[in-house]
């Protein structure tokens, strides 16, 4: 008896040797995989971005909470800090002293009021940040009851609205996705179902002469691997110097820095081996389904 | 070596192509299966190559209940038997070489023994000229003698051959006849032959077994062809 590797190893040339003795076949199939995959990629790069501009605006999410000026003690910071913590959907909730808040106000508005510096007239503040966008409203008029509180303020109405747009589009993208992802394994089990179809006489053969059904499944279901990645290529290769092309041109952003772009290493990359993978799993997919179909036919 | 027990086969569309066969096939033996078109021959066949499951009875080769096996279990059970098939059954991506290793790869057997025994079935069966070429390349003889090759490398117990000589003009028909004598003289291997070729069965007489509408009409021992009406 002979070893498993030594098996796989006649699995995978006879594979290779089926893959250029029907080259038709191959190339068909693949093409198959090809244009599916590139929509699949398309939307992959769309997805990934989305996700990442919702992820940015969020971060931006923070609620300022300007204390009274009553409030100086220490003691009155770490009560109202395990009071904002003690909130539903506030996840963190940072300390920012009248000092630090006066930074800030310079850093924004100029270098004017750098003469307050040492006394500063700002109340102490927190950044509280909530778990999630939908969520600021509700918490922010919460924290503006709590006592000790001046005032508290967020990014406003806008940037709520923008989430909700980016949450459907992300949410109608993965549908699409999912749907597109349902087409291509229809499309492409279908294409090496027909093409293996030619080869039901030489399915029968196999048994005739002693193959066990794994063992005639083998060979095709690599086949079918390579098939996958090889329709993968081209996609993928697409997918990677197009990204980096968009980015480029854009600047790494649309419009704004909110609207930051994925860095093409290693977002695009990671476009490219999902692709790779998943041509493999749907060519592996569709010829173990087809070779099936086979199998059952003759006794 | 070959027991078939009150075997009944019929057929979805109503054909009754066996009815109620009894019959016992020694090892070593060497018979004929005559019998004219629709007789059931090719249903015998089908019924020991595990193809058809009988109605009723029971087959048994080589200790096997052929009836029995699951679909998963009949090509494992295929490699006791050797089966020459009337349409060669090659596979045609293959060279004549490649075909007959792959009846010995896919039992396991190591690269240097198949090439071995590929060699020498090759020279049995005189194609070792043509080991590289392709089924198409090759005349009808020259594809059956392939076929008789991939059916004996695997030195089964029993080689059923459907129709060897169909195809054959009368001076390739005795060439594979002596073939087969050869196999059926030097390795033992039990021979079940079906054929209605006349002139062959009364010039190498053997045991024949006459099939006709499903029963079997007639045994002989010293063998013959019968005239049928």
């Amino acid at each position: 008896m002979i070893s498993f590797f030594t098996v796989l190893g006649r699995h995978i040339k006879s594979a290779f040797l089926s893959l250029f003795r029907h080259v038709a076949m191959t190339i068909s199939s693949s093409s198959a995989v090809t244009v599916t995959l590139i929509l699949f990629a398309a939307f992959l790069l769309l997805a990934g971005n989305i996700s990442k501009f919702t992820g940015n605006i969020e971060s931006d999410f923070r609620i300022h909470v300007v204390l009274n000026q009553d409030q100086m003690q220490q003691e009155q910071f770490d009560s109202m800090h395990s009071q904002l913590l003690a909130l539903e959907h506030v996840e963190k909730a940072e300390f920012s002293s009248k000092d630090q808040e006066l930074e800030l106000y310079i850093e924004e508005k100029g270098e004017a009021f750098a003469l307050y510096r040492g006394d500063s007239p700002l109340g102490n503040a927190f950044f509280v940040t909530v778990d999630s966008g939908d969520n600021i409203e509700t918490v922010t008029q919460q924290i503006k009851n709590l006592p000790g509180v001046s005032n508290a303020t967020y990014g406003g109405d806008s940037v709520s609205q923008m989430v909700d747009i980016l949450n459907t589009v992300r949410i109608g993208g993965l549908a699409f996705v999912a749907l597109l992802t349902f087409l291509a394994v229809f499309l492409i089990s279908n294409t090496i179902k027909i093409s293996i179809y030619a080869r039901n006489q030489e399915i029968a053969i196999m048994r005739n002469v002693g193959a066990t059904n794994h063992y005639i499944k083998m060979p095709f279901m690599i086949e079918g691997m390579f098939i996958g990645i090889f329709g993968a290529l081209l996609p993928c290769l697409l997918a990677y110097f197009g990204y980096e092309y968009l980015y480029n041109t854009m600047g790494g952003q649309i419009f704004t820095s909110a609207f930051r772009l994925l860095t093409p290493i290693p977002f695009g990359v990671e476009v490219c081996v999902v692709l790779v993978l998943f041509g493999a799993l749907v060519g592996i997919l569709g010829s173990s389904h087809a070779v099936n179909k086979y199998l059952k036919w003759v006794r | 070596m070959i027991r078939m027990e009150n075997v009944s086969k019929s057929y979805k569309n109503g054909v009754h192509a066996l009815r109620d066969v009894n019959l016992y096939i020694g090892e070593g033996e060497f018979v004929y299966i005559i019998g004219p078109t629709g007789s059931g021959k090719s249903t015998l066949i089908k019924l020991l190559d595990g193809e058809e499951i009988p109605n009723t009875g029971e087959v048994h080769v080589a200790g096997i209940d052929v009836g029995r096996l699951k679909h998963k279990k009949v090509p494992i059970y295929r490699r006791n038997i050797g089966v020459v098939f009337q349409d060669f059954r090659l596979l045609p991506s293959l060279t004549i070489f490649e075909n007959i290793a792959f009846a010995l790869e896919v039992i396991g057997l190591d690269k240097v023994t198949i090439r071995r025994r590929v060699r020498e079935v090759l020279e049995l069966v005189s194609l070792s000229e043509k080991a590289r070429s392709f089924p198409h390349e090759l005349s009808g003889g020259q594809q059956q003698r392939a076929t008789i090759g991939r059916a004996i490398a695997n030195r089964p117990k029993v080689l059923i051959a459907d129709e060897p000589t169909g195809n054959l003009d009368p001076e390739k028909s005795m060439e594979i006849m002596g073939l087969l004598e050869k196999i059926n003289r030097e390795q033992r291997t039990t021979i079940v032959m079906v054929t209605h070729d006349a002139q062959l069965v009364n010039r190498y007489k053997k045991r024949t077994i006459a099939l006709e509408e499903g029963y079997v009409v007639a045994d002989i021992q010293k063998g013959g062809y019968i005239a049928h009406d």
